[in-house]
């Protein structure tokens, strides 16, 4: 009996303790979490009874309806596919500016190339190494201010700078994802494997003679691979680009939306829907072939 | 016999194929692209780049403005929270289905069929189904799905949130399901040995391996449904994205400014936020 | 009324895709209560049996039947009725790393709740006392809240004999349950097994590495060699011939750890 009842003191005492550690801070996030819903439940004017209701149901419906069949007369696939080719043009030109400007940046951007670790190891002049700061602070101030602009709004701004066009789509992919791809590129250079990097620095080579020979080698395939991710990345946004008037398929989406042409929109989408599952397959498959 | 020569031979081709054909295409990417950088150094082009750029500072910081940019801020915040909340509906559900080893296939089911019976068809339509809704949904940018959801139930953010949970439930369905395809099948195997349902197994045995994986791609999808909710307002979704574009129409750039440090704001904070919740987990 | 027979398999044979044969012409009785254990060299079929026996398998040929039930007639509930009166112990044990102790225990009541039971016991445990009883058996009563991924090795092996004890089933199946742990260790868990097994009259079936230990802890010993029964008979009257025939070609192992295969299922594309 006196075992039983060990016991049970035994998983009295488990119990406070299971409850002392658990409960206080899980229900405030939980709690916390309720509230948060709840606002934005309701200051984003959800009705979900609308859209189930017969009325609303029956509008989307009735769109969904309108959509079929595809409009696949010569001139409007035609239109397509040459919208689908732009679009690829762009984020194929997009991506490339992108690389550059990465590229240009990335590299004052990683603190072990700039003024830390290894490579400065034994340089003396404490002045030089504060002073080498300043390019790597303005890099990362970059990259950030880059980033954080989504595409959309770097559009509407070449836009208004270059016109119409799919240039300035480029432009707006290039700058965002410049800073996108600038951010990881700087991190894979970070991370790099500093063996290689210590030998050759022993053997006498130069700061850009290591970069050539031990780091390039080493961060390649991750840029790449990058770059192909952003490319699927890519060829969705250019697909909408149009929408602020930076050419593309978007832009014909947006007219096709915009004038109620549904049966050409389902022509579009389809294009849409294929380029896009092309360039993953695509990527994926020249990931695999070059990393 | 001849397959060591072969591999060697479309080793050394491939490259230059490949790279002939992608220079090909560069080229007349360019040429369609129609990029044009000397339209900066064209007078007209210069005196837009300047107008734009001094015209940013100061940023309009008059209380009227402000005042005026509470709502759409918030907003912009319940839109991403409710969008990503429902991409989580859709995508949860969704995702569990196009995993191959829940749905038909694996040690789960070892037992379950003899042969392919009408029962095991059933299973892999679902699954085929699955995979065939997610990759609709998230084919299809946020930015069209927008616009027709726009169309269906009218402006505001609630064509936002519809949009942002049906691209993004694609995305998060996809991501989901790849997570749950990775997860240690072995307690899995022991959990069924008990005589557990298959729903039973889910919760206990996959969900609490998978848990950290996909709450924490799940916060950083929220982040980005904070920048998405930001601009879908372009197409008329709510947030401060009709407020952006009506700033740089009118040529209000000092407008843009200040709803430029209210995304990086936003942006950061949810940022931090995640980044917080994470380091919980 | 009860059959006495607990296993009675005639010419079993499983074929996994590729045409890779992993049994071959099994027979096998087990009466209710029995104790047996099971050794042999690597990729004998050990494993594969068990996965039989437990019903996450089907055999491709041959009748499996347990208890009296023909186990190609079960499917969906009844399959699920079946495993849960089969418990299994593994040799990585299988626990889910992330989940607390007493739901790696409790897991073993899933064969009996329901749905929202057993999702209802996630967040507020059921039975919670049953956890600790079986844990306190194992002799580990105080880690019932702890996370499973913070337990060593042998105290993980531990949880996985609760999670058995709470599922209560009629037979035990232990595949390996000691290769993973130390020599002085593995003694004390095939001690506890049989102890369990003692109590409650359960049929115990133990795959073991070691030959050491199937012959001073069970009465019959069955010796399993690339996929087929080489001698089934009373552990006294095994001799070191016997032994020396089943490992031929096979370094002999005493206690020594077999190192973990992917399960061949992986291997087939169904």
């Amino acid at each position: 009996m006196n075992h039983a009842d060990a016991n049970a003191d035994q998983l009295a005492a488990l119990k406070a303790g299971a409850r002392d550690r658990s409960r206080a801070s899980t229900w405030a996030l939980l709690a916390l979490l309720g509230a948060l819903f709840v606002w934005s439940y309701q200051g984003s004017e959800i009705d979900l009874g609308m859209l189930f209701s017969a009325d609303g149901g029956g509008a989307i419906a009735e769109y969904v309806e309108r959509l079929f069949p595809p409009d696949l007369s010569a001139k409007v696939v035609a239109d397509a596919v040459e919208g689908a080719w732009e679009t690829l043009a762009i984020s194929l030109i997009g991506t490339l500016l992108s690389v550059v400007i990465a590229l240009s940046l990335a590299f004052f951007g990683s603190r072990n190339l700039v003024y830390a670790g290894l490579l400065y190891e034994m340089e003396s002049r404490r002045h030089l190494v504060l002073l080498r700061r300043i390019p790597y602070l303005a890099a990362k101030a970059i990259l950030n201010f880059l980033r954080t602009i989504p595409e959309m709004l770097w559009a509407l701004v070449f836009v208004f700078l270059v016109g119409l066009g799919p240039f300035p789509g480029v432009l707006a992919l290039g700058v965002h994802t410049g800073g996108v791809l600038g951010k990881l590129f700087a991190e894979v250079l970070e991370d790099v494997d500093l063996q290689p990097v210590e030998s050759l620095q022993s053997t006498g080579a130069g700061k850009i003679q290591i970069l050539f020979y031990a780091i390039l080698p080493q961060v390649l395939p991750q840029f790449i691979s990058y770059t192909l991710y952003r490319w699927e990345v890519n060829i969705r946004v250019a697909a909408v680009l149009g929408f602020v008037g930076a050419g593309g398929l978007g832009q014909r989406i947006h007219i096709a939306l915009s004038l109620f042409l549904e049966q050409q929109l389902l022509t579009l989408l389809i294009a849409l829907y294929v380029l896009v599952t092309g360039v993953d397959y695509l990527s994926a498959y020249l990931r695999r072939r070059v990393v | 016999m001849n397959s060591t020569p072969r591999t060697l031979g479309s080793r050394s081709i491939f490259p230059y194929v490949f790279g002939g054909l992608f220079l090909l295409v560069l080229a007349d990417s360019w040429r369609r692209a129609e990029v044009d950088p000397g339209i900066f150094f064209e007078a007209e082009g210069r005196e837009h780049l300047w107008r734009f750029v001094t015209g940013m500072y100061p940023p309009e910081l008059s209380w009227d403005f402000l005042e005026l940019m509470v709502r759409p801020t918030l907003e912009t915040i319940q839109i991403s929270v409710m969008g990503t909340l429902i991409a989580v509906l859709i995508g949860f559900p969704l995702g569990l289905l196009a995993t191959s080893t829940f749905s038909f296939q694996g040690i789960l089911h070892e037992s379950e069929y003899r042969g392919f019976g009408p029962r095991h068809a059933f299973k892999v339509c679902l699954y085929g189904l699955a995979r065939g809704l997610l990759s609709l949904f998230r084919c299809i940018p946020e930015f069209v799905w927008a616009f027709m959801f726009v169309r269906a139930v009218g402006l505001g953010p609630f064509p936002g949130v519809l949009a942002i949970g049906v691209a993004y439930g694609g995305m998060l369905g996809k991501v989901y399901s790849e997570i749950f395809e990775s997860v240690n099948e072995r307690p899995l195997e022991a959990i069924q040995s008990t005589g557990a349902g298959r729903l039973q197994i889910f919760f206990y045995g996959w969900f609490p391996q998978v848990l950290p994986n996909i709450t924490s791609y799940t916060l950083y999808r929220w982040e980005c449904a904070v920048r998405t909710s930001a601009i879908l307002g372009l197409v008329g979704a709510g947030g401060i994205g009709q407020q952006i574009e009506i700033s740089i129409r009118m040529f209000n750039f000092h407008e843009v400014t200040t709803l430029l440090i209210i995304l990086f704001s936003l942006v950061a904070g949810a940022d931090y936020v995640s980044a917080k919740v994470r380091s919980l987990l | 009324m009860k059959p006495a027979q607990q296993y009675h398999l005639d010419g079993v044979r499983k074929v996994f895709g590729r045409g890779q044969v992993a049994l071959e012409g099994f027979d096998l009785k087990v009466a209710r209560g029995e104790r047996v254990a099971l050794i042999g060299p690597s990729g004998a079929g050990k494993t594969t049996l068990f996965r039989m026996l437990n019903c996450t398998i089907r055999p491709t040929s041959g009748h499996l039947r347990i208890g009296g039930q023909e186990v190609a007639d079960l499917y969906g509930r009844s399959l699920r009725e079946m495993r849960r009166r089969i418990g299994t112990i593994y040799q990585q044990h299988n626990l889910v790393p992330r989940l607390r102790v007493l739901h790696n225990v409790l897991s073993g009541r899933l064969g009996s709740w329901s749905l929202l039971g057993s999702l209802a016991s996630l967040a507020r445990p059921s039975q919670l006392e049953t956890a600790h009883r079986a844990l306190t058996d194992v002799g580990i009563g105080e880690k019932l809240f702890s996370r499973t991924d913070e337990l060593s090795g042998g105290q993980q092996q531990r949880v996985a004999i609760a999670r058995v004890l709470v599922q209560d089933p009629d037979v035990i199946l232990a595949d390996e349950p000691v290769s993973s742990v130390d020599p002085s260790l593995a003694e004390t868990i095939i001690k506890l097994l049989i102890a369990i097994s003692d109590d409650t009259r359960k049929t115990l079936l133990v795959n073991l590495h070691s030959t050491d230990l199937a012959l001073s802890y069970f009465p019959r010993v069955i010796g399993m060699k690339a996929g087929v029964k080489l001698f089934d008979t009373a552990t006294s009257r095994v001799t070191p011939e016997l032994l020396q025939e089943l490992y031929s070609g096979h370094a002999p192992v005493n206690g020594a750890g077999e190192p973990y295969r992917e399960p061949e299922h992986r291997r087939t594309a169904v």
